[in-house]
């Protein structure tokens, strides 16, 4: 069988479109039973210390309470189990101990959203504070070194750094940031008459909440089912069985109603994880001519007290550059703080901005363009291991990028570009994702009316799966879009992993691709011994398929419909299911996506303001499934990006721990007006890592816009800001 | 002055109001504290009205009353008395509003969905109004209504084909 790919897929439409535009999708927060229970949290008030006592008598009291569970007489539950991404966060209420703001000290639960919120705010807790680790200096403050065992030591970096006629050593800072999702994260349970149990709930991943709840409550998988058809994004803040999860399938279970548990949008940003600010130490190296001598990348951030969160903010440095000296370090430090998690290009966001912003600074001190320094230092194989890229179009990424958005037009000197009152600043930063791929499994069947159902527990947080998978699935059957229905966020459906780290489009579309061929060889394993059947005796190798059937490969006319063999044989339906594996490419080196980055800023020069004016994005993303949804996402990481330059600081209060700027009104998002239009364009081909030739797009279009950003603010003011947000105060 | 139980007790007690939503006439009692994005969602199931925020930040839960833009969430149903409300789902494929769902599905305003309700009843409100004459002015008045995917060209471009002008 032999598939001719376009290298750019067909930009159709989303499949689900009609059902989003009419307010039709199903979030889980819009999912009702009969006998619906509410249930609101309370959360502690202070960062470090133990509850002493909590009275719930005038929330038992109020109208329409049910039930109310405290820290302090809730249930034995067991922390979730250890996953792919790591250990589950702990069970809600299960002592008396408080280890951040925002930690959740009772539920209570009421017949309606209103008098479960009001009776919340009924619950008296006294605490005994102590003083909270909220610094990532607080000497009190327990250490780690090296958490993943990541750390990089390649070749000789004092050596490295003492031939290098010029050295570059500055420290870079990112806040905390916050994912808000626009859909509040949402639970709801119901507990049947078998003790089996179903939940809907607002997660990247339903066989992750499965697994946590079954080890959580005891219950075997089997009896639990995981709805998510459509999600309000994540951005990672719905990777995990968060506790607000466990609370509700508890409340529900103490109730025996079906409980509906809807997060506000101050607790989105105690409760569902955040970016971890970082302080980043760079040291670069280099020769008059701009050759790297010696890279050094040292990161700290913080983690919560009894959690974990992967953030190896300065790994990908050791694969940026063809350097021979390098070093990268992570350190983690545990505060008293709500647990960090992923946020869209979790360690990219914060390792690129340090890097690309130093790169910067080095071609300004040696006078050397920032694009030639880059292409002078392009890592032509991979640095960690030797071996060539499975792919790498980065250079290809950066000439289109210079040309589409006339970088040559650049006059190098700071302040050197005026428009009126505006100071015009370009600027732009390469940037790179890591590839990332999990076991996943999906399963097709071929109707009798010659239409297939393909499916796979996966989610869609926006990124265009249902639609890719449509496509990709037609395509291997040789069906019409049209005929094809693919489906996804149940767990009753074949196991996949959550909707993350750039890695489901290769793990799911490797998985369809599997499941389908297994389906092709279904069916001539039905026509093997068929006198009837065209296709009698022959090997997938030797087959096609098209046009709602199967073929001799390259002759259309030797072959017969799907229809014909079902109905000859008395079949109503066949299946067949897929799984993939993540390559192990052993002469390659497995390659993620690649990008480069060009922004034109415009600073008032008088008053500071920044403008994002122009983007350029110019991506290598593999083999592109739909250029329409494809897009989507490179547009909407930039808009991420956009925020992490100009806006978006979580403000933790120094004494207390409470977040201080917790809701939309205060925690600035970018808007419609903030953002530009921006051009993006897909280069290179089909990743030879994987048959399928994808490469993850999520993340990427997130990574490097805020070093660009801060790059166009320096030659537009000659101003090097190194902490981000940037913002007009720091101009003035 | 009240007492806080006094001014809770109003809070919860039973309002009567009648009004329309998209189309059809109501008459209800509902406690005084009631949003009229909790009621649209919980009495009437219309759940294309998202709620994003609940604090009037997020536009998710726009809604037409009596033609103008509200955030629903900052709306109390006893303030709806012989008005009339319009959500997404009374607008779906009819006339100008079903152009302006089919350029959002054209141009893919959107990625998750979720903030998409909100967006379209704006659309709807900023065509009507004679707001979407230049992708500047549609930026200025789409910037009520956040979008988190980060649709935002995009949404400028389905307005401008909506509204019958050139996608630049």
């Amino acid at each position: 069988m032999t598939i001719t790919a376009p290298r750019i897929g067909a930009a159709l439409d989303r499949v689900e479109a009609p059902l989003k535009v009419t307010g039709a999708a199903l979030y889980p927060n819009d999912v009702s039973y009969p006998g619906l229970a509410h249930a609101a949290p309370v959360r502690a008030t202070i960062a470090a210390g133990r509850v002493t006592a909590i009275d719930t008598a005038e929330a038992r009291a109020a109208e329409g309470v049910i039930a109310v569970v405290t820290a302090l007489d809730a249930p034995r539950l067991r922390r979730g189990p250890v996953t792919l991404l790591g250990i589950s966060p702990p069970a809600p209420l299960q002592d008396d101990r408080i280890l951040h703001y925002g930690q959740y000290v009772a539920v209570v639960v009421a017949d309606t959203a209103e008098q479960a919120r009001h009776a919340a705010s009924l619950v008296a807790v006294e605490y005994a504070e102590d003083v909270p680790m909220l610094d990532i200096g607080d000497p009190r403050a327990e250490v780690e070194d090296d958490p993943w065992g990541m750390d990089v030591d390649r070749g000789d970096l004092e050596a490295g750094l003492a031939e290098a006629d010029v050295v570059i050593d500055e420290t870079y800072a990112t806040p905390d940031n916050t994912n808000n999702p626009l859909g509040l994260m949402s639970t709801v349970a119901v507990w049947h008459g078998d003790g089996s149990l179903t939940v809907h709930d607002a997660t990247q991943w339903p066989h992750g909440v499965r697994m946590s709840l079954a080890e959580t409550f005891g219950v075997p998988e089997s009896r639990i089912r995981v709805l998510a058809p459509y999600v309000g994004g994540g951005f990672g803040a719905g990777l995990r069985a968060w506790q607000h999860v466990i609370l509700a399938v508890l409340a529900a279970r103490e109730t025996g109603r079906p409980v509906k548990l809807v997060l506000t949008r101050p607790e989105m940003f105690t409760g569902v994880g955040y970016r971890p600010e970082s302080i980043q130490r760079i040291r670069i190296g280099a020769t008059r001519d701009g050759r790297l001598t010696a890279l050094a990348h040292e990161a700290i951030a913080p983690v919560a007290l009894e959690d974990d969160n992967f953030e190896a903010v300065s790994h990908t440095s050791a694969r940026a550059y063809a350097c021979p000296n390098v070093m990268t370090r992570d350190r983690q430090v545990r505060l008293n703080i709500p647990c960090p998690g992923s946020m869209r290009a979790p360690t990219e966001a914060q390792g690129n901005f340090a890097l690309e912003s130093a790169m910067d600074e080095l071609a300004v001190d040696l006078g050397i363009d920032p694009l030639d320094l880059r292409l002078r230092n392009f890592a032509g194989t991979d640095p960690l291991t030797g071996l060539p890229w499975s792919s790498n179009a980065l250079r290809e990424c950066f000439a289109r990028g210079a040309e589409l958005f006339g970088w040559s037009r650049r006059t190098p000197e700071p302040g050197s570009m005026r428009d009126g009152h505006w100071r015009v600043g370009y600027g732009l930063a390469g940037a790179s994702y890591p590839p990332y791929q999990v076991p996943c499994q999906a399963r097709a069947s071929l109707q009798h009316d010659g239409s297939a159902f393909v499916r796979s527990a996966a989610t869609d947080i926006g990124t265009g799966t249902y639609t890719v998978m449509t496509q990709l699935a037609a395509e291997l059957l040789g069906l019409d879009v049209a005929r094809v229905r693919f489906d996804l966020g149940d767990t009753d459906m074949p196991y996949s992993p959550q909707a993350g780290g750039s890695g489901l489009t290769g793990a799911l579309g490797n998985a369809v691709r599997s499941a389908c061929r297994q389906l092709l060889q279904a069916f001539l394993d039905v026509v093997a011994d068929d006198p009837e059947s065209p296709l009698r005796g022959l090997t997938l190798d030797e087959v096609e398929a098209g046009g709602g059937g199967i073929h001799r490969a390259g002759d259309p006319g030797s072959g017969e419909a799907y229809t014909a063999i079902l109905a000859r044989h008395d079949l109503a339906e066949l299946s067949a299911d897929g799984r993939s594996t993540p390559p192990t490419p052993d002469t390659t080196a497995w390659a993620g996506a690649f990008g480069a980055r060009f922004v034109e800023v415009r600073v008032d020069a008088d008053l500071g303001v920044i403008r994002v004016a122009r983007v350029v994005s110019v991506i290598d993303g593999g083999r592109v499934l739909n250029a329409k949804t494809a897009t989507s996402q490179i547009v909407g990481g930039t808009v991420g990006g956009i925020g992490q330059a100009l806006f978006e600081e979580t403000v933790t209060d120094e004494g207390t721990g409470r977040i201080a700027n917790a809701t939309f009104g205060d925690y600035l998002i970018p808007v419609n007006a903030d953002v530009p239009d921006m051009e993006v364009v897909f280069v290179g081909g089909p990743d030879t890592a994987t048959p399928l030739g994808t490469k993850g797009v999520g993340e990427i279009g997130l990574v490097g816009i805020a070093a660009a950003v801060a790059n166009a603010v320096h030659h537009a003011t000659g101003r090097r800001l190194r902490s981000l947000p940037l913002t007009l105060d720091a101009l003035l | 002055m009240k007492t806080r139980e006094e001014a809770l007790s109003r809070l919860g007690a039973s309002v009567g109001v009648e009004f329309g939503v998209n189309g059809v006439r109501r008459r209800v009692g509902v406690e005084g504290r009631v949003t009229l994005l909790d009621w649209l969602r919980d009495e009437l199931g219309l759940t294309g009205v998202k709620k994003g925020c609940d604090q009037g930040a997020c536009g998710a839960c726009t809604v037409l009353v009596d033609g103008k833009r509200v955030v629903a969430c900052l709306m109390l149903v006893a303030q709806c008395d012989g008005r009339e409300v319009t959500t997404v789902e009374g607008v779906a494929g009819v006339g100008e509003a079903g152009a302006v769902q089919d350029a959002f599905v054209r141009h893919d305003a959107f990625q998750c969905g979720y903030c998409t309700p909100g967006q379209i009843m704006s659309a709807i409100a900023l065509i009507g109004e004679g707001r979407a004459g230049t992708r500047e002015e549609i930026a200025e008045f789409m910037s009520g209504n956040l979008c988190r995917c980060g649709a935002y060209p995009r949404i400028r471009d389905a307005i401008v084909d909506a509204a019958g002008g050139e996608v630049g």
